[in-house]
């Protein structure tokens, strides 16, 4: 009924005050809801692109043993190809594999540097540097200098590593480490760059050297501790992963695990399930505004009981009386709901762009763990629209409890009443 | 056949465990076009007699037949719908909606007979609104308009749809003696000019004067019931 629509719009200028502060509430929650919900999706796509970039790739290959001992950086359980043949027979066979369209080696091993008064740990991390370049977002950090270049004892470091020993970009630093045999070498090489970002892990811990270098220094030619394999799409995932195994399987190498990004990572199903805690989190938000609705509705309806009685002598039925309140409801929870939608995703598009630096609340954090300081929420006309329908739907369903008590009243006796 | 028939109507109200009776057995006939007033003090059943009769609200006990229907027998929804179209109220208090103006709240009432289209509806309460007096005055919001027009707003809603009865409680307590009797006089040119039934509660000797028959309640019980000529 258009005319019952029509009325029911003109009522929220009864008490306009009161209709602004509803409005209010209810476009806060749902503001909050898109900002959180876009932070909360800036983390998750953080956390698994620095995972994939610098841990994983979509699909990892490393010797089972190597995955149990990980952490000890050991050169024991080396990736050598199809019964140690060697990594271009693999890293071909793995090419030809369908949407598989990187596959990118990596070689890891502990080091240190004397700085006079202390040894600082490090990880060394031997790399193609053009398929490192391509693959991860290594370039946008190189904030001074440049990337490696193959064939050369060139090292790129963090700020705060560099910091740790005393060097700057032009140095040159020696760097400690044992080979595949267990014999202690100590190789100088010159610092060509350096890299600043909000990954601890890249800032405190790793340096790259060119891959070519790291296999001759640690006596592991064609060998690596891990390839890494990219798909055009992580979504492909599910389809290449058993192509991968397969390919294993049929060379009889049962020494090779190959695991999806997710399998290698505690904290992207974490940040999943928190995802999923999150959204009953942001029904109870816009359910706690509602509050504010639902206590506006009831005293309408008490303030007008007397034009309810009138209605019903109109012969309104129940169920129009109903639908007078709840459009009333709903159009306060469209109002809210818009300006919310509209406020958080303007937040969220500035926040994509300047980000949160978290860098003093985890500065405590493991250097190991890939979490990056610097969130940038996603703004996305998706969460939006997902909180401007969760607004507007929980609204008009919580406004049935004052729009049911008008309905319900007897029309004698709201006459008597008002 | 009479517009109205009560036979027997009783209706008593329940405060917690204590029955209060209204009305105690009520026997009356209106036949269409009458201009009746129902009178008595306060608390004599008045206001619950018109509203049974309205279809507000339900006997406790005894047969009520409105244009040939059992009222009884009816739900919610057929009440309603009695109410919709049969019957037109004017309020004490006139019950005007503050949100929408005088043209609205005539509209208002026809809109929900969803009978008519856009030009007709117009034409219907703009006609309606000019017989009451309130030509020039349609676009004005409640609280722009007297009393005395108020209430006439209020005798147009209830018109509009052309009920066969109009009942009106108490229509001119909230009024000065001057607009009361214009109020009154448009009341009556409607009775004659469209044939429609009125019923009057009220203990206003002014309203009584232009009734052509007069029911006194006393206790639940009708204690006089006199025609005039």
């Amino acid at each position: 009924m258009l005319f019952l629509a029509k009325l029911a719009f003109k009522n929220l200028f009864r008490s306009k005050s009161r209709t602004i502060v509803s409005v209010v509430a209810v476009a806060f929650a749902v503001m909050v809801v898109v900002f959180a919900r876009g932070l909360i999706e800036g983390m998750i796509a953080s956390v698994s692109a620095d995972h994939i970039y610098y841990h994983s790739g979509h699909i990892r290959i490393v010797d089972a043993e190597y995955q149990k001992r990980e952490r000890l950086l050991t050169l024991k359980y080396p990736v050598d190809g199809f019964a140690g043949r060697g990594l271009e027979e693999m890293t071909a066979a793995l090419e030809n594999l369908e949407d598989i369209e990187m596959v990118i080696p990596r070689l890891k091993f502990a080091a240190t540097v004397s700085t006079g008064e202390e040894l600082v740990a490090m990880s060394g991390w031997g790399v193609v540097p053009e398929q490192e370049l391509n693959f991860t977002d290594l370039e946008d950090y190189l904030v001074e200098g440049r990337m490696v270049t193959a064939g050369q004892r060139e090292v790129v470091m963090g700020t705060a590593l560099l910091k740790k020993i005393n060097c700057r970009v032009g140095d040159k630093v020696t760097i400690l480490f044992n080979t595949a045999f267990d014999s202690l070498r100590g190789i100088t090489f010159r610092i060509v760059g350096r890299v600043e970002s909000g990954l601890k892990l890249l800032n405190e811990l790793i340096f790259f050297l060119p891959l070519d270098q790291t296999q001759r220094l640690l006596d592991m030619e064609d060998q690596v501790t891990e390839l890494l394999l990219v798909t055009p799409d992580k979504k492909l995932i599910p389809e290449v992963l058993p192509k991968v195994k397969a390919l294993l399987a049929e060379q009889g190498e049962d020494r090779y695990l190959a695991l999806s990004y997710r399998e290698t990572s505690d904290l992207i199903p974490l940040m999943d399930l928190s995802a999923a805690i999150y959204n009953f989190i942001y029904i109870f938000l816009v359910l706690l505004s509602c509050v504010v609705v639902v206590n506006t509705m009831i005293m309408i309806v008490k303030e007008r009981t007397k034009e309810i009685g009138m209605m019903a002598a109109l012969g309104l039925e129940k169920k129009d009386i109903l639908q007078l309140f709840v459009i009333e409801g709903a159009i306060m929870g469209v109002l809210g709901s818009l300006c919310g939608a509209v406020a958080g995703h303007l937040i969220n598009s500035y926040l994509a762009g300047v980000g949160f630096d978290y860098g003093e609340a985890l500065s405590g954090i493991s250097s190991e763990l890939i979490f990056n300081t610097m969130i940038y929420p996603v703004s996305s006309i998706h969460d939006s629209i997902f909180s401007f329908a969760l607004g507007v739907i929980i609204v008009t369903m919580a406004c049935l409890i004052p729009a049911r008590k008008a309905a319900g009243l007897e029309p004698s006796e709201a006459m008597r009443e008002g | 056949m009479a517009l109205l028939e009560l036979q027997g109507v009783k209706k008593i109200y329940r405060q917690g465990k204590i029955e209060v009776p209204a009305l105690r057995g009520i026997d009356l006939k209106v036949e269409t076009g009458e201009f009746t007033t129902v009178f008595g003090p306060s608390g004599s059943g008045k206001t619950t007699l018109l509203n049974i009769i309205g279809c507000l609200d339900k006997p406790s006990d005894g047969r009520i037949r409105f244009d040939g229907q059992e009222l009884g027998a009816m739900d919610q929804k057929g009440l309603a719908m009695i109410r919709r179209h049969q019957v037109g109220f004017i309020f004490q208090s006139y019950n005007l909606i503050p949100v929408l103006t005088a043209y609205e709240n005539v509209e208002f009432a026809v809109r929900l007979i969803n009978k008519h289209d856009d030009k007709e509806l117009r034409e219907k309460v703009m006609k309606i609104l000019a017989a009451v007096g309130l030509e020039g005055l349609e676009n004005r919001k409640p609280h722009e308009l007297s009393g005395g027009q108020k209430q006439r707003v209020a005798i147009a809603r209830a018109l509009v749809k052309e009920p066969k009865l109009v009942l009106a409680d108490e229509p001119s307590a909230n009024l000065d003696s001057k607009t009361s009797e214009e109020v009154l006089q448009v009341m009556v040119k409607m009775n004659r000019e469209l044939g429609t039934t009125f019923i009057f509660s009220t203990h206003d000797p002014r309203v009584m004067d232009y009734a052509r028959r007069l029911i006194e309640i006393r206790d639940g019980l009708i204690s006089k019931d006199q025609r005039r000529g």
